[in-house]
């Protein structure tokens, strides 16, 4: 997963993209026959490595685009500090990756 | 018997010092699984909030007019209300919720995302504030090629 996180007037601009096929119920159908092998991100956290505070929660569903990216925003940061980020997937995958904020 | 007693003293006092750091850390797909398979955006509203009847109002929402690739449509939504939770729906797919966010104290609301649309629909971002109310906003896109087939 890529995590870029930027800070600027106290804000962190962070813009993250996760690897992942993202097949909704009706293409593992039409791919495989079984609308059970439909496998997609389910829940993505953000978290500061200095305090563990969590800046972003999120449930998702199989409409995220393949490899989806996303952006987000927090405030209480600062340059240097890390976001660590992590997500679940459907069949009990999961993924992480890590971003330093950089800026002043 | 009282060494029983105190164990299941200590156990429920600590299940409920692990209670406010999980409350941040909220899996919708855990706590709601009826959103995630509602059909229509009004039921998935209903199932994510208990109501659908929202103020149309203090909810930003920007995406193309026009998407060219229904497999990825950048949509971005922000609000200046305090929120607790905001949550995006659309009606071209077979469900209806796309994702929901819990919001943090130092979260900024303003969040972006790509998503799948099978054909031309709205998109709709529900705001809970934390004054308990719901706000929405929604903008329809016309999708010129199906991203998802569903």
């Amino acid at each position: 997963m890529k995590v870029k996180a930027k800070l600027k007037n106290g804000v962190i601009s962070v813009k993250a993209m996760a690897k992942h096929e993202m097949s909704t119920y009706n293409q593992a159908q039409k791919k495989t026959g079984d609308r059970e092998n439909a496998n997609f991100i389910t829940h993505i956290t953000a978290t500061l490595k200095s305090s563990g505070e969590t800046v972003l929660d999120m449930s998702t569903s199989q409409f995220l685009s393949k490899n989806p990216i996303f952006k987000f925003k927090f405030k209480g940061a600062e340059a240097g500090d890390v976001v660590l980020m992590n997500w679940v997937d459907r069949k009990g995958g999961t993924g992480k990756g890590k971003g330093k904020i950089k800026g002043k | 018997m009282q060494r029983r007693k105190f164990l299941n003293f200590t156990l429920g006092a600590l299940a409920l010092a692990v209670v406010p750091a999980s409350v941040r850390a909220e899996n919708f797909r855990e706590t709601k699984p009826t959103v995630w398979t509602a059909h229509t955006v009004d039921d998935a509203i209903k199932a994510m909030f208990g109501s659908s009847e929202t103020i149309k109002d203090g909810v930003k929402v920007k995406t193309q007019d026009v998407a060219s690739n229904g497999g990825a449509i950048p949509i971005e939504f922000s609000t200046k209300i305090p929120a607790k939770t905001v949550a995006l729906f659309q009606d071209a797919n077979p469900e209806a919720a796309v994702c929901a966010y819990s919001v943090g104290k130092n979260d900024i609301t303003n969040y972006s995302v790509k998503i799948k649309m099978a054909k031309s629909g709205t998109v709709t971002v529900v705001v809970e504030g934390l004054d308990g109310k719901l706000y929405s906003g929604s903008k329809t896109l016309e999708v010129a090629l199906g991203g998802c087939e569903g």
